[in-house]
């Protein structure tokens, strides 16, 4: 499955999540990631290693780029890739439902308000508001006040 | 491999994996319906029913109510895991609330500005969201302002009669009138509850 764009990968998405909907059980895994692969930007560059601590201490500056590629400021932001699968596993292979959609990094704001109109609308089976202690305090004060 | 009670705290600790991390940590989502069983109680009540054959009674009845039970809709989970496959830290969130999804697809968002390498919004994309996830709070909020209002309304009222006799009296009067301004105030926020539904 190649990468789908946005409007094709929430409709999908949208038909992955009647899947567990309708017959009562199963799982979708939600997955994103930076997308590194076949970006311009020089990414595990082979360095002579370095004395350096493996992890930053909070108080240091970070190290220079050259210590740890990934940790120094991109000179340009990278896309996210966003993965979707509905659980099928070796069984059930033939019913696997893979999706795969990259989100430019000036469109994060915008896919990730459609993604959670998505979710919400396929996550149906979460627990609703609990508003019966409310109510029941809203009670309890009528008959008080009367 | 820790769940964290608060997603708030998933967020910090992900965020800080993702500063350490950030080309290899992924953050996958899990949503999972798990059938609501009761298998017990299932067993009890069948065991009941083949023994008894009277004429409907309240214990039926009853039975009848419990038998519905099971038949509830499965209830869905929601995991968020943050894992780094280089270090093999994995963090973990756990909510079957529906009230926070959209909360926590806002965090992912945060987070996956983070993997893009995109500086960060002000820190107030998150606060309007819960504000408006307390849309409907502020509803019954607003309501209750309504009632308080009509309660000040009534305690002046009340004051304005109790002034011919100063002192402790007119205080009293004015007290209960607050008091039944507060019952008008729930009062209120149960029909518009009613009205809702």
């Amino acid at each position: 499955m190649g990468v789908l764009t946005h409007d094709e990968f929430f409709a999908r998405l949208a038909d992955i999540f009647t899947g567990p909907k309708t017959k009562g059980h199963g799982a979708i895994f939600l997955t994103q990631k930076r997308l590194t692969y076949g970006q311009d930007q020089p990414q595990q560059q082979q360095q002579p290693p370095s004395s350096s601590p493996d992890q930053p201490s909070p108080d240091q500056p970070p190290p220079p780029a050259g210590s740890f590629p990934d940790l120094a400021p991109p000179t340009q932001p990278y896309p996210i890739l966003i993965r979707a699968t509905n659980g099928k596993g070796k069984t059930a292979r033939d019913r696997k439902v893979k999706l795969s959609t990259v989100v430019q990094p000036d469109e994060i704001e915008a896919f990730f308000a459609r993604y959670a109109e998505v979710c919400k609308s396929g996550m149906a089976a979460l627990k609703p508001r609990d508003r019966t202690k409310r109510k029941a305090k809203a009670k309890k004060k009528k008959a008080g006040g009367a | 491999m820790p769940y964290y009670a608060k997603s708030e705290d998933w967020l910090h600790q992900s965020a800080l994996l993702l500063q350490a991390r950030p080309t290899t940590t992924r953050i996958t989502t899990r949503y999972h319906l798990k059938p609501a069983r009761r298998v017990r109680k299932a067993r009890a009540r069948k065991q009941t029913d083949d023994t008894t054959s009277q004429p409907p009674s309240q214990d039926q009845q009853q039975q009848a109510q419990e038998q519905q039970i099971p038949d509830k809709p499965p209830r869905g989970h929601l995991v968020l895991k943050t894992f780094d496959p280089a270090s093999g830290v994995t963090l973990k969130y756990k909510t079957s609330k529906a009230a926070e999804v959209s909360r926590l697809v806002q965090m992912l968002g945060t987070l996956g500005r983070r993997m893009a390498g995109v500086p960060d919004l002000p820190a107030p994309s998150i606060v309007t969201l819960a504000a408006e996830e307390g849309v409907g709070a502020g509803a019954g909020a607003v309501e209750g302002g309504d009632g308080e209002a009509g309660g000040v309304g009534m305690s002046r009222s009340a004051s304005g009669v109790g002034t011919p006799t100063p002192g402790g009296s007119g205080a009293g009067a004015g007290q209960q009138a607050a008091a039944a301004g507060g019952g008008g105030g729930g009062g209120g926020k149960g029909k518009k509850k009613k009205g809702k539904r």
